[in-house]
């Protein structure tokens, strides 16, 4: 019998089940705006300190220019009147022996009109008229031009804000819109189940690449769901049909076990292969029940009291095994499910519980709260406890399981929400598996 | 009595028909919907072992038309498909019984009695083995007269072993006679040892020895 280790059977459906390869996920539309905020903020940086860098320039060079061209007014002025003065502190000319280059500074003179002291650009330099050498300083005022400079820029930073709002809301909106059958498709695919006989139903769009996800989707799922109908279809038929081979192998041993013919040792072998027919029916049986499960065959969900089903299946297996049974109900459970199905999964976790039990230890049934535990003892825990729910897992090399009987218990409990678990309790050495039940 | 056993399996027919032809039974066969039709039309049988998947026809169909005669045969249905809608179909038709395969020849042969008691006998419902008398409606167990007290499933055994008499059973059968479905729980029978020894003291007690052991481990319920 091998030991079909590292092979999950069930394929996995479940998108909560699938690694996440990176944890960080932004949404769409966050993601859109957020590019466009950094976008928008950049360019309004950039845009501000280059504007505020050229308009500072021109108005300087502006500034400048009136100074040279008011000192060359004050120069002829001079030539015409030699003693001029000037109109402190703005223009001013005073006879001097020293020869100066033009300077430009800027400097602080106290403004006895406005009683505070203001900033003035300030340019001063010789020329000699008239053989006289004069030295003269006009000044404009900075403050009128900072002035300018920081209303055109806050001016243009508050306009740009503006149309990057406007343009922000506009853009998230738009693709919302845009965006809009993407995320109806989407979650309309999270709620197709392979299971429903129903086609993927995904809204038309008139945007090319949408429309070729959906067609692509819709082949996808489509093949995927025929694919799953007829492995389904098979595993039935395949079951159906070998029932009547069955038959017949099954009918002949008895009609020669009839005759008065055979020995002792044909008997022991005849009796063999009954046995192992009684092993094939067993696993069809077993295939049929959970291809009836799928097929949501069983529709008589009722009110039924958990203790009772166990009780009663505790009761039909004191016929069938020298093993004791003890159960312990603290609470009381009911659940709403079919009966026949009840009675398969208790059946199944006690004979699970009863084939591997060690030594002749009673097995244990705990209800307790929401969940029902069935416990037996143990030599160690499992080495691969998380396929043990899986079709054809053995973990035992005992070879007259079919590796169905569990498989079954998970298939009923996913079909009615229930939450089956297994653990090793290590200082106890047992094996618990246990149900949970919705309260 | 007379079989008419309707399966278009011609090894299972065989089989069948040689294991039911004991006990001077009288077992025809029809391999299909219309030879079955035909004989069912031109003879009368105690029981008719009916397939429902019979390669030209429907056995419902078949079991329809043959309630619609009103002819006075007791009808077990065959079928490879154990679906429960199937069973109530064919129950609902008026078929008596309902087998599924792959079945024991004992366990048939168990039914067609059962069948042909409630049929046949009316208010009769003892069974009579040598000095063993059972009563099927009280469920209960005589041997010259006096009550034995059996479990549930000793006394079930008992009615198995004698209606199935002078044949071989083996363990696999009597299990899942006993248990039905539930027999595929435990896959090794010993637990059958218990009850089959509990009613063997039971009757050997009251000087009734008619459980022998047959090739070993098989058991044959004979009057010496």
């Amino acid at each position: 019998m091998q030991n079909i280790s590292k092979r999950p059977t069930e394929v996995v459906i479940n998108s909560s089940q699938i690694k996440n390869s990176n944890p960080n996920k932004t949404k769409l539309l966050r993601k859109a705006s957020k590019t466009f905020l950094i976008t928008s903020i950049v360019i309004m940086i950039l845009s501000g300190i280059a504007l505020y860098i050229y308009t500072r320039y021109l108005l300087q060079n502006e500034i400048e220019e009136e100074l040279y061209s008011n000192k060359d007014r004050v120069e002829r002025l001079l030539k015409n009147n030699p003693d001029l003065v000037g109109i402190p502190p703005i223009m001013m000319a005073e006879k001097t022996e020293i020869s100066e280059e033009n300077v430009l500074i800027d400097t602080l003179i106290f403004d006895p009109l406005q009683d505070e002291v203001e900033l003035f650009r300030q340019l001063s330099g010789t020329r000699n008229i008239n053989g006289q050498e004069y030295k003269i300083t006009v000044r404009a005022m900075v403050i009128e031009s900072e002035d300018i400079l920081s209303a055109i820029v806050l001016t243009f930073l508050s306009i740009i804000f503006l149309a990057f709002i406007f343009l922000f809301y506009l853009n998230k909106s738009r693709n919302e819109k845009l965006w809009q059958p993407f995320f109806v498709n989407l979650e309309r695919l999270k709620s197709f189940t392979l299971k429903s006989d129903k086609p993927l139903d995904l809204n038309d769009s008139d945007i090319v690449e949408f429309d070729e996800l959906n067609k692509q989707m819709l082949a996808l799922t489509s093949k995927v769901q025929a694919d799953y109908r007829n492995l389904k279809q098979f595993t039935e038929d395949v079951s159906h049909e070998m029932q009547t081979p069955l038959a017949i192998m099954q009918a002949k041993i008895e009609t020669l076990f009839d005759q008065q013919n055979i020995n002792e040792k044909q008997y022991e072998q005849l009796s063999s292969l009954q046995f192992d027919i009684q092993r094939l029916k067993q696993l069809n049986n077993r295939l049929i029940l959970l291809a009836k499960i799928d097929n949501n065959q069983f529709t008589a969900d009722e009110n039924i009291s958990i203790n009772e089903t166990l009780k009663q299946s505790i009761d039909n297996f004191t016929e069938i095994t020298q093993t004791r049974i003890a159960l312990n109900g603290k609470d009381e459970i009911t659940a709403i499910m079919d009966k026949a199905l009840a009675s398969i999964l208790f059946n199944n976790l006690l004979t699970n519980a009863i084939k591997h039990n060690f030594g002749n230890q009673p097995i244990s049934v705990v209800i307790e709260k929401n969940h029902v535990q069935v416990i037996n003892a143990g030599t160690d825990g499992l080495s691969n406890p998380e396929y043990i729910f899986d079709r054809f897992y053995k973990e035992s090399k005992k070879p007259d399981s079919t590796g169905l009987g569990l498989s079954i218990v998970k298939k009923i409990c996913d079909f009615y929400g229930f939450l089956p678990s297994y653990r090793f309790h290590e200082s106890s050495k047992k094996h618990i598996f246990q149900i949970e039940f919705d309260t | 009595m007379k079989y008419l056993i309707a399966e278009d399996e011609k090894e299972l027919q065989q089989s069948i028909a040689t294991y039911l032809s004991h006990e001077a039974n009288v077992c025809e066969t029809a391999s299909d919907y219309h030879e079955a039709s035909e004989k069912l039309e031109l003879y009368e049988y105690d029981i008719v072992i009916l397939d429902i998947n019979l390669v030209t026809g429907s056995g419902l169909d078949l079991l329809k038309k043959l309630k619609k005669q009103q002819k006075k045969c007791g009808v077990i249905i065959i079928s490879a498909n154990s679906s429960l809608d199937n069973k109530l179909e064919g129950l609902d038709l008026g078929a008596d019984d309902y087998i599924t395969k792959p079945f024991h020849l004992a366990e048939l042969n168990s039914r067609i009695k059962a069948v042909l008691r409630r049929g046949q006998f009316g208010g009769d419902n003892t069974i009579n083995f040598q000095e063993i008398k059972l009563d099927t409606m009280a469920r209960s167990a005589y041997v010259n007269g006096k009550a034995i007290t059996l479990t549930r499933k000793e006394y079930d055994l008992l009615l198995f072993f004698i209606t199935n008499q002078g044949r071989v059973l083996s363990k696999a059968i009597i299990a899942e006679h006993l248990w039905g479905d539930d027999s595929d729980l435990l896959d090794n029978f010993d637990f059958i040892y218990v009850h089959i020894n509990n009613l063997r003291k039971k009757l050997t007690k009251e000087g009734a020895k008619y459980i022998q052991t047959a090739y070993g481990s098989g058991y044959k319920f004979i009057a010496d």
